[in-house]
């Protein structure tokens, strides 16, 4: 199996973990990758709140490249450029106007040829099976609150997912990990996304409220999928002691012991190796 | 001049407003209501009375960060988020005094990373944001921790279709 990956800004910077920890997994997953050549942010929020032509050329650059490089399909890796780069190949398949707009602006129009997909699609069609055979250190101790954010958790008509909302899949995921999944009825909460950096105190509140909720359910974790969600969770909150906060693929990469697990674990704001310790993971 | 705005906005976003009925459930689970000005429907009924330069002045508009949770929770999908979209794009058009500058400095630091290299570079995006809103010292600490641990990349990277971008960003309209 051979796919496009997008890594999006994030995954080469603040994210570098979340990137690094998934594209160690392919390998002995049977998926074989390339990055999308000379790909270009999704244009995110910025674009789409101010200019929405820029947020659709911006987008459908990614999939003309991914057209020129024969890649079937375009593995994406954060939540938000999915729905981005999705709603822009939805515009201009169902709006000519659209179509026009984008062969204007980037000198040929757009084929339609290439499937894109979420990365947690991915590891749903590999199968709990292969997961499973992955397995070489089960999570056990981990009690993890799943932080599904904003976008996870709506539905499918809205975001354009594959897979209706994720959240039954991926506690089974988790649970097959080893790991306990703690009840609680916060993970569809909205982290505050960018308002993160504008709006500190406004975000701080929210997350606050996140990571109670997490801790009263007796997590000694948030488990997240989203490069944004992960920075403000671990970055904002005031008043609440700081509980790590791990990307599910980290997860995975611990519970199949990675080689460069370690590497990625030393990178966080607030160092999840004491909990992984107690659980004897480390 | 009522009809006139409603029908500006349906047309710009695609969607249709007329159904909303007032029940108040998209307020109840927006994250960040709080710090509106308005609420989601609120915008609403003044975009149906051709309340244009409320609505455009307005602090809403720019907190709505399009989680959907609105939308997913209204009865007649009403779709909100795309609402906004359009409503932020004809503020910027309109030359309206912007009702939270910091959060149009954060979008415009932001384009203006990939209009120069194709991609964003964090560092860069955070420095220019804290020069032009002069909060330079918010986040001291954090930001060096994050350097410290290599969770920002110190050097920018330049695409090769940078003329395209440009071309995407330059064309029609700058953000002013
Ligand atoms: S939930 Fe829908 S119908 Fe109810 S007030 Fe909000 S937009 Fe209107
Ligand atoms: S999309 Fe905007 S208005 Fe709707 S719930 Fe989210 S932040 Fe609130």
């Amino acid at each position: 199996m051979k796919v496009g990956y997008y890594p999006g800004c994030s995954l080469h910077s603040s994210a570098q973990e979340m990137g690094e920890s998934f594209w160690d997994l392919m390998r002995p997953l049977g998926v074989e990758a390339i990055e999308l050549e000379d790909w270009n942010c999704c244009g995110s929020s910025p674009a789409h709140s101010t200019h929405h032509g820029w947020a659709l050329n911006l987008a459908m650059r990614n999939l003309l490249l991914a057209e020129e490089q024969s890649l079937k399909e375009l593995l994406v890796m954060c939540p938000s450029c999915f729905v981005r780069l999705r709603e822009a190949a939805r515009q201009v398949q169902s709006d000519p106007e659209k179509g026009e707009q984008v062969s204007k602006a980037l000198g040929r129009p757009y084929g339609g040829s290439v499937r894109l997909k979420f990365f947690l699609e991915m590891l749903r069609d590999v199968g709990t099976e292969q997961m499973r055979s992955l397995l070489k250190k089960p999570l056990k101790g981990i009690k993890g609150a799943l932080y599904y954010g904003c976008l996870l958790s709506r539905p499918e008509w809205i975001t354009g997912f594959d897979v209706g909302p994720y959240e039954s899949f991926l506690e089974n995921l988790f649970r097959t990990l080893g790991g306990e999944v703690a009840h609680w009825g916060y993970g569809r909460q909205c982290c505050g996304a960018h308002l993160g950096i504008t709006k500190p105190g406004l975000v701080s509140s929210l997350v606050d409220r996140i990571r109670e909720h997490a801790r009263r359910a007796g997590a000694n974790c948030i488990v997240v999928f989203c490069p944004l969600c992960q920075v403000n969770l671990e970055m904002r909150g005031r008043k609440e002691p700081a509980l790590p906060v791990l990307y599910i693929t980290e997860l995975l990469g611990l519970a199949a012991e990675l080689p460069r697990t370690t590497r990625w674990l030393g990178r966080h704001l607030v160092d999840p190796r004491p909990v992984l310790r107690e659980a004897r993971l480390l | 001049m009522a009809a006139e705005f409603l029908e500006e906005v349906s047309r710009r976003s695609g969607q249709r407003f007329e159904g909303c009925y007032h029940c108040l459930s998209c307020g109840g689970g927006c994250p960040v209501v709080e710090a509106m000005d308005y609420n989601p429907n609120q915008i609403i009924r003044m975009v149906q009375r051709g309340m244009r330069e409320e609505v455009l002045g307005s602090k809403a508009i720019w907190v709505c960060v399009g989680c959907f949770s609105c939308l997913s929770q209204c009865p007649n999908r009403v779709h909100i988020p795309a609402m906004m979209d359009t409503l932020r794009e004809m503020a910027l058009e309109a030359g309206v005094r912007v009702a939270e500058p910091e959060i149009l400095a954060f979008h415009r630091a932001f384009l203006g990373e990939v209009r120069r290299w194709g991609r964003v570079y964090e560092l860069g995006l955070v420095l220019k944001y804290k020069l032009s809103t002069g909060k330079f010292f918010e986040d001291f600490s954090v930001g060096f921790k994050m350097m410290a641990k290599g969770r920002l990349q110190l050097l920018p990277s330049r695409i090769k279709g940078e003329e395209q971008i440009k071309r995407i960003m330059n064309g029609t309209r700058r953000l002013r």
